[in-house]
Parts: structure tokens; C-alpha cells; sequence
């Protein structure tokens, strides 16, 4: 069966058509079948009173004949009975029960033996009575009638045909009103259907329903344009935050945007314009150094050699200002690293050029992050060169590299067995141009580890640090795993 | 042409920085001639003449430009950018020298068709052995076409 002609999917106008049209069906068909049963029964009755009453005269007519057996006699008074067309047999007995007269209609038939007591009443087409006729008291014979019944059925059809002709007449107007009045109930909830169905589809929330009325259907129409107000309202102040938050947005985007590009700008000036004094001083410092010597005393040649020093310091601070600027708004691309032949890599590096100390290295094989790998590069080469500078002093360098892997996260662990640090001020570890140690005891810039932790951050990570005292320092650096998360 | 005839042309505005650079390249070879331009728009009279003047026949001897990236009126790219775009100069081996290390800088310079991108450094013993380096590699070691076949045009 099609789906459109399930009961749930025809519309109410119809359902509400159909419950009107079926129960005035029934009240007029019952309405019409008891009119017609009374009419019948009444038709009946009247019938029957009517040859009651004509038997009745002409027993008492024929009471003498019979008495007397007088045969020509009751012939006589019975063929009265010839004016009345639907009379079709007429028998009167005598008192031993013999048939003293008889008249036929047209369907002849025997008069029937009283020996068996005949069927009297409305039986098939005819109506029978059977009466004594009396005399002082006396039964003197019976009296024996047989009616067709052929006028009062035609009455009774044309009763039916009427009734039910008024009643379908009924039914036509009852359906003409229904139609009309079920609007009253189906176009409030029609309307309300629609309107939620615009609502829902075109996010229309000026959209209201005419109210009717106070009943419940008014009650609903209200509360629903209520509810639509107060959706309206809310999804306004929706609409004016989203606003505001975009413009805001918008606003510190272009603020950032701008102080990117101030610092970009400000990056390529520091790139540039400070180098060349620096380069300009130490170069004619080392040319007054070579041309100039003799000219200089120890304590000239002491000052230019301090001076030079301060220049190149001055050189690599500005160089780790701008890898710490550069790893801070540098776009990042984002790809599986191989930590563990990226560390080895360095390490490498750093056995070649720095020291000839003997160290023992444990790197953990297959270590694998998902970051930028030039960053992780600057971040790893900070910690090592750290963990290099800090061991130097030791008799034999071993550092070691680990990662334990959580859920959504990767910790790698540095380990070393350098001089470590106070526990106390770990706080500003992480904090650009502060050193825990001075000059003198270990060189440094204080941007080596505030570029690691720059770097970490803007892997969403976390970087932390401890050391125990006497055992050397550990660097903690957590990374999220979305991939697993 | 013979090796150490070659001539090195450098494009640099700083008076120290130009001191210093010669200085190191003195040291590092004696014998090749130097030319100094002080500016973009200089190098670019020097390179391809004017309407008034030729452009000068020392740039048939040139070995390798050493160029600094920032150099006021024309900049250094801009002046990489039109020795690439005619024939009679894009052969010339074009050394990029920048105080800054930049990879947005370095970047544009390859695209641009540098041969060679060096970060100048602050220490001086340093600074002279790149220089040494330089001299070295371009003047002796690299080749470079010779006068009257694609210098001719």
C-alpha cells in the first residue's frame, strides 16, 4: 500500500470529513430503519383491525345462515366481499367444522381443513384470521379470511424509498455544513502546521499564527507564537553576540596582524641595521689588533680583546633573539618527526665540534612526534647544547633520551649528569634573558631554553624541568597526540 | 681566460663594511683586480652603461659579483633580478652577501637566481675566511665563459 493512503498520513480536514460523513451515516440510517419498522407495524396493525372489524360483521351476519346451514344464504352475505380487491379467500365452516361457503380470488387455493389448525396472521404474502362466529353464546361455525398483502408492501416501499431519499438529502447537506465547520477546528491546526513547517525550513522567526479564539486551539496558536517570539528573541542576541565576537575577532586579528608585521619588520631591522655596527666594531677592532699592534701597550691589547668578545656576545644574542622571534611567528608545517635520528643527528654534531670530554649518549630508538621538524630541530639542538655546555665539567658525559607514551600524550625525558640547577628558581628557567648561572661559571644567551619552550607551546605542549641535587638536570617536554586523542 | 685574471665586482654601501670586505679580500688574493660600486644604481651603470655612457668593458673580466642585499635606491634583488633578465649578464655567477640569515630573504634570492647566499659574520676571523673562501672557490676553482663566444652579445 502506497504511504499516502495510510490513515496517519491524510490530512485532518479529511479524517475530520470522514468522522462527520460516517457517524450522520449511521444516525440517519438508523433513524430511517426504525421509522420504516414503525410504519410497518403500524400499516400491519391498522390492516388487521380493518378485517378484524369486516370479519367480525359478516360472522355475525352469517351467524342465522349457519345456525340453519343455510349455504345460499351465506354465499350471499360473503360475496360482499368481492368489492374489496386484495381479499383473495373467504371460508365460513359450520359448528362440525365443514365448509358451508367459500369465495375465491383470483389465485384459486382449497380452503384449508380445520382438522389441522391453519396458519393464521402475516404469513408470506397474506394476512390469515380464523374466528368463531357466535350466536348468544354459542359457536356456531368459523369464520376463515385470507388477504393479500400486495397494497401494504407497496406503501411500505414507497415509505423506504422516501425516507431514505430524505435521509441521503440529509446526509448531502449534513456533509455540505461539515465541510464548512470542520474548518473551524482543522485551518487553526493547518495553519499552525505550516507555519512550523516555514519556520523549520526558511529559519523565519517573524513568522506568527493568526490566533481564533480563546478555546484550546487558541491557547496553542498563542503559546506558539509565544514560543516563536522567544526563539526569535534569543536567536537575535545570538546573532548580535556572533556579531560582536566576529568583529572582535576581526579586530585582534588585524591588531595581531599588525604587530606581526611590526615584528617582522622589526626582526629584519635587528637582522640587518645591528649586525653591521657589531660586524664594523669587531672588524676594526681585529684590524687594529693586526695593523696597529705595536703601537698598543698589554693594556690597550687586553681592552680591544674584551671589547671584541663583548661584540660577538652581543652577536649571538642577537641571533638567539631572532630564533626566538623567528620560532614565534614562523608558519608551521606539521608532519610525522623521527625524534630519535634527528637527536642522533645533533649529537653528532656536537661530538665533532665542541669538546673531546667522553660521553655516553642513550638515545631511545623509534621515538616518532607529529610536529614542525625545523622547530623541533631548534628546541632539541638548545637542550643538547645545554645538556653539552653543562656536562663539561664533568669526567665522563652521559645523557639520556627517553619517551614514555601515554594516551593522548608523548613525554620526552633529557637526562643528564651536569651541575643541574636550584630547584628554587625553576620558575625562571623558561624566562627570556634570565640565566641561573653566571658568565664566568657557563657562557649563554638566557634565550636557549625560552625558545624551547616556544617552540613546545606552539605544539600545544608543555615544557617542564627538575633536578635532584648532585644528580644532574631533567627537561620534560609533553606533546598532545591528536591523533590518538 | 686565464685563471686569476678574473675580476671581482663588489656591490656594497656601508664604508666600514666596504673597508673591511676589501680588506679580506685583499688578503685572501692579491693579484685579482677589485671593483667597488657603492650602490644598486651604480652597479647597474656599471653593468649595462647609460644612455650617455657604454657600459664598462671590466665587465668582460669579471669572475663573480659579490652583492649585499640591502643597498639603498635599487636593492640587491632588484639589481640580481636584471642581471638574470638579459643575456649579456645572466651567465655572471651573482654571490648574495646579507648581514641578516632571513629564510624568506634567501628564499627570494634563489628564486631569483642567485648562485650563492652568504650570511656575513660578526666575527671578524670569520668574516675574512668566508671572503678567503670566496676568492678561492670563484676566481680559481669555478669556470666561466670566455670572452667572444656568449660574452659577445
Amino acid at each position: 500500500m502506497s504511504e499516502r493512503w495510510r490513515w496517519q498520513y491524510w490530512p485532518l480536514k479529511t479524517k475530520l470529513l470522514l468522522l462527520t460523513v460516517s457517524i450522520s451515516t449511521l444516525g440517519i440510517l438508523l433513524v430511517c430503519t426504525s421509522l420504516v419498522v414503525v410504519e410497518n407495524r403500524t400499516s400491519e396493525e391498522q390492516l388487521e383491525s380493518e378485517l378484524h372489524v369486516i370479519a367480525d360483521i359478516l360472522a355475525e351476519q352469517s351467524a342465522a345462515a349457519l345456525l340453519f346451514e343455510d349455504s345460499q344464504q351465506i354465499n350471499t352475505i360473503i360475496s360482499s366481499l368481492n368489492q374489496i380487491n386484495t381479499i383473495e379467500q373467504v371460508c365460513v365452516y359450520n359448528v362440525a367444522g365443514d365448509l358451508m361457503s367459500a369465495l375465491n380470488g383470483t389465485g384459486y387455493e382449497p380452503c384449508p381443513s380445520l382438522d389441522a389448525e391453519p396458519e393464521v396472521g402475516f404469513v408470506g404474502d397474506y394476512y390469515r384470521l380464523l374466528e368463531p362466529v357466535m350466536l348468544d353464546g354459542d359457536i356456531v361455525g368459523q369464520f376463515y379470511l385470507m388477504s393479500r398483502l400486495e397494497v401494504l408492501r407497496e406503501h411500505i416501499w414507497t415509505f423506504i424509498v422516501i425516507s431514505f431519499s430524505v435521509g441521503i438529502g440529509i446526509l448531502g447537506l449534513l456533509i455540505w455544513v461539515a465541510s464548512r465547520l470542520q474548518r473551524l477546528i482543522s485551518e487553526p491546526i493547518v495553519e499552525l502546521s505550516n507555519a512550523a513547517d516555514r519556520i523549520s525550513h526558511e529559519h523565519d522567526y517573524s513568522i506568527r499564527v493568526p490566533v481564533y479564539g480563546k478555546d484550546e486551539l487558541g491557547r496553542l496558536g498563542s503559546a506558539f507564537n509565544e514560543m516563536i517570539g522567544t526563539i526569535q528573541d534569543q536567536n537575535q542576541k545570538i546573532l548580535q553576540s556572533k556579531d560582536d565576537l566576529e568583529r572582535t575577532v576581526a579586530e585582534r586579528t588585524s591588531e595581531l596582524s599588525l604587530a606581526n608585521r611590526e615584528l617582522e619588520a622589526f626582526s629584519f631591522s635587528v637582522s640587518h641595521d645591528l649586525r653591521q655596527p657589531l660586524r664594523a666594531i669587531e672588524g676594526f677592532g681585529q684590524a687594529l689588533e693586526e695593523d696597529c699592534r705595536e703601537q698598543l701597550n698589554d693594556v690597550g691589547l687586553d681592552y680591544l680583546a674584551r671589547i671584541r668578545a663583548a661584540t660577538v656576545r652581543m652577536g649571538s644574542l642577537i641571533d638567539g633573539m631572532l630564533v626566538l622571534s623567528r620560532v614565534s611567528r614562523q608558519a608551521m608545517e606539521v608532519e610525522r618527526v623521527d625524534l630519535s635520528t634527528m637527536l642522533a643527528e645533533i649529537v653528532e654534531e656536537l661530538q665533532d665540534t665542541v669538546d673531546t670530554l667522553p660521553s655516553e649518549v642513550t638515545i631511545q630508538p623509534d621515538m616518532q612526534v607529529v610536529g614542525d621538524e625545523r622547530m623541533l630541530r631548534i628546541a632539541f639542538q638548545n637542550l643538547l647544547e645545554n645538556a653539552w655546555k653543562y656536562t663539561s665539567k664533568n669526567e665522563k658525559r652521559a645523557i639520556d633520551v627517553s619517551a614514555c607514551e601515554e594516551l593522548n600524550s608523548i613525554t620526552i625525558a633529557l637526562k643528564d649528569n651536569g651541575v643541574g640547577f636550584d630547584m628554587k628558581y625553576v620558575d625562571k628557567l623558561f624566562v627570556a634573558f634570565n640565566r641561573l648561572h653566571t658568565p664566568a661559571q657557563f657562557s649563554g644567551t638566557g634565550l636557549g631554553l625560552a625558545t624551547v619552550d616556544r617552540v613546545v607551546r606552539r605544539h600545544f605542549g608543555r615544557v617542564f624541568a627538575e633536578s635532584p641535587i648532585d644528580s644532574g638536570a631533567c627537561f620534560y617536554l609533553e606533546f598532545p597526540r591528536p591523533d590518538r586523542g | 681566460m686565464a685563471k686569476g685574471d678574473c675580476s671581482i665586482l663588489v656591490v656594497e654601501d656601508n664604508p666600514d663594511d666596504q673597508i673591511l670586505t676589501m680588506r679580506a679580500l685583499r688578503k685572501a688574493s692579491s693579484q685579482s683586480p677589485i671593483i667597488l660600486q657603492e650602490d644598486g644604481q651604480a652597479a647597474l651603470e656599471f653593468l649595462f652603461g647609460t644612455e650617455s655612457s657604454k657600459r664598462s668593458p671590466q665587465v668582460d673580466t669579471l669572475g663573480v659579483i659579490l652583492l649585499d642585499l640591502k643597498l639603498p635606491k635599487v636593492s640587491g634583488l632588484e639589481v640580481l633580478r636584471r642581471i638574470r633578465s638579459t643575456p649579456q649578464t645572466d651567465w655572471l655567477p651573482v654571490v648574495m652577501m646579507t648581514s641578516s640569515d632571513e629564510p624568506s630573504e634567501l628564499r627570494e634570492a634563489y628564486r631569483l637566481g642567485a648562485n650563492s647566499f652568504v650570511t656575513k659574520q660578526i666575527d671578524y676571523s670569520r668574516f675574512s675566511e668566508q671572503m678567503c673562501l670566496l676568492a678561492r672557490y670563484w676566481l680559481t676553482v669555478n669556470q666561466v665563459p670566455m670572452v667572444g663566444s656568449s660574452r659577445s652579445f
